[in-house]
C-alpha cells in the first residue's frame, strides 16, 4: 500500500501553505498556477461584451476614417482622368468652326481611353446660346451611374473666322 | 483531494459573443470590399506627385507659348525628336524665341534644357516617379485647322493610362 501523503492547498484546507516553499509549488508549478487562478472568477457575460463593444466601436472608427480617406483619394484620381478627358476636349471644340457647333456630335469626338477606368460612363456636349454672339458649349463626363460628374463649359464668341481663341 | 470545478461560459454567451464580433467582421467586410474593388480599377495618379505636377504645368506653358506655325525641330544640340524627347521653340515673356528640348528618356528624371542665343540653361526634376517617366510618350496630334499640337501620355506600370493631355499652342498674333 503506498502512502501518499496528501498536501494541503489553500481551498481544501481553509489555511494558506506560503507558495515559494509549498513542496507542490516546486513539483508541480502548474498545478500552482491552477489553484491560483481558481480562486479567480473571471469576466462576467457583460463585461466581455461591453469591452468587445468599445473594441468594436474604436477599431469601426479608425476603420471608417481610413475608408473615407481612401475614397477622397479615389474621387480625386476619377476627377484627374475626368478633367484631363474634358481639357482634350475642349481643345477640339474650341476648334470647330462657330456657326456650326449646335451641328457637332452630341458625344466627345476627342479619344477617351483614359476613361476607360470609370466604365461605364457617358459623355455629353451641350449648346447654349449666351446672345451676343456667344455660345456656350458645356461638356459633361458622368460615371457610376449617374452619381459622379464632371463638367466644364466653354464660352465660344463669333469672330467671324479669325483666331481669337 | 482537490475538487476542480471548470465553469466557462454557456452556449448562448458565446454564441451572443460570437454575432457581435461576426457583425464587426461583415461591416468591416463591407467597407474594405468597395474600397479595394476601385483601388483596382483606377491607375496610378501620378498628378499627386508634385514633381509630374510641375513637370507637366512647365511642359504645358512651353507648347502654349511655342512660336510659329511649325514650332517643333527635327534635331538641336545633340538631341533628336523621339516618343520621349520633346523640342520646339517658344516665346519668353521679353518676347525673344528660345528653343527649349524636353528629355524623358532618364528614369527618375525630366530634364528641360532652353537654348537662349546658343546659352543653354538646364532645369531637372529629380525624383519623378520611375514608372512615370519611362512610360511618358509625347505625339502629335492634329486638330483641324490649328497647328500640331503635343499629345503627351503616360501609363502607370500596370499599363493603365494615366495621364492623357492635349497640348495646343497659342495664337501670338
Amino acid at each position: 500500500m503506498s502512502a501518499r501523503k496528501e498536501i494541503p492547498c489553500a481551498s481544501s484546507a481553509g489555511h494558506e501553505v506560503p507558495e515559494s516553499n509549498s513542496l507542490q509549488n516546486r513539483i508541480f508549478p502548474a498545478a500552482a498556477y491552477n489553484r491560483v487562478m481558481r480562486r479567480e472568477r473571471g469576466f462576467s457575460l457583460i463585461e466581455v461584451l461591453i469591452a468587445f463593444l468599445i473594441l468594436t466601436f474604436v477599431i469601426t472608427m479608425s476603420l471608417a476614417a481610413f475608408v473615407e480617406r481612401t475614397r477622397r483619394l479615389q474621387q480625386a484620381s476619377e476627377m484627374i482622368l475626368a478633367y484631363q478627358a474634358l481639357g482634350n476636349e475642349a481643345e477640339y471644340r474650341r476648334r470647330m468652326d462657330y456657326s456650326s457647333l449646335e451641328a457637332q456630335p452630341v458625344a466627345f469626338v476627342s479619344d477617351t481611353v483614359l476613361l476607360e477606368p470609370l466604365t461605364p460612363f457617358g459623355t455629353a456636349v451641350k449648346v447654349d446660346p449666351a446672345g451676343n454672339g456667344l455660345k456656350t458649349v458645356t461638356l459633361t463626363i458622368r460615371w457610376r451611374n449617374g452619381e459622379r460628374e464632371a463638367r466644364l463649359a466653354l464660352v465660344r464668341a463669333d469672330t467671324g473666322g479669325s483666331n481669337l481663341w | 483531494m482537490v475538487r476542480r470545478r471548470a465553469r466557462g461560459y454557456s452556449l448562448i454567451e458565446v454564441v451572443v459573443t460570437m454575432s457581435v464580433f461576426g457583425l464587426f467582421l461583415v461591416v468591416l467586410l463591407v467597407l474594405t470590399s468597395e474600397m479595394r474593388f476601385y483601388e483596382k480599377r483606377l491607375p496610378v495618379n501620378f498628378m499627386r506627385h508634385p514633381q509630374v505636377s510641375i513637370v507637366l504645368s512647365k511642359l504645358k506653358r512651353d507648347v502654349m507659348d511655342a512660336h510659329g506655325s511649325d514650332p517643333y525641330r527635327a534635331e538641336h544640340d545633340g538631341y533628336t525628336m523621339s516618343p520621349n524627347t520633346l523640342i520646339l521653340e517658344s516665346i519668353q515673356g521679353n518676347g525673344g524665341v528660345q528653343t527649349i528640348v524636353w528629355d524623358f528618356s532618364k528614369p527618375g528624371e525630366v530634364r528641360r534644357r532652353a537654348y537662349n542665343v546658343g546659352v543653354a540653361e538646364e532645369w531637372i526634376a529629380r525624383g519623378v516617379p520611375p514608372d512615370f517617366s519611362s512610360q511618358v510618350v509625347i505625339d502629335a496630334v492634329g486638330i483641324p485647322g490649328r497647328p500640331y499640337g503635343v499629345r503627351i501620355t503616360a501609363r502607370d506600370a500596370k499599363g493603365r493610362m494615366a495621364i492623357d493631355q492635349i497640348l495646343q499652342p497659342r495664337a501670338h498674333e
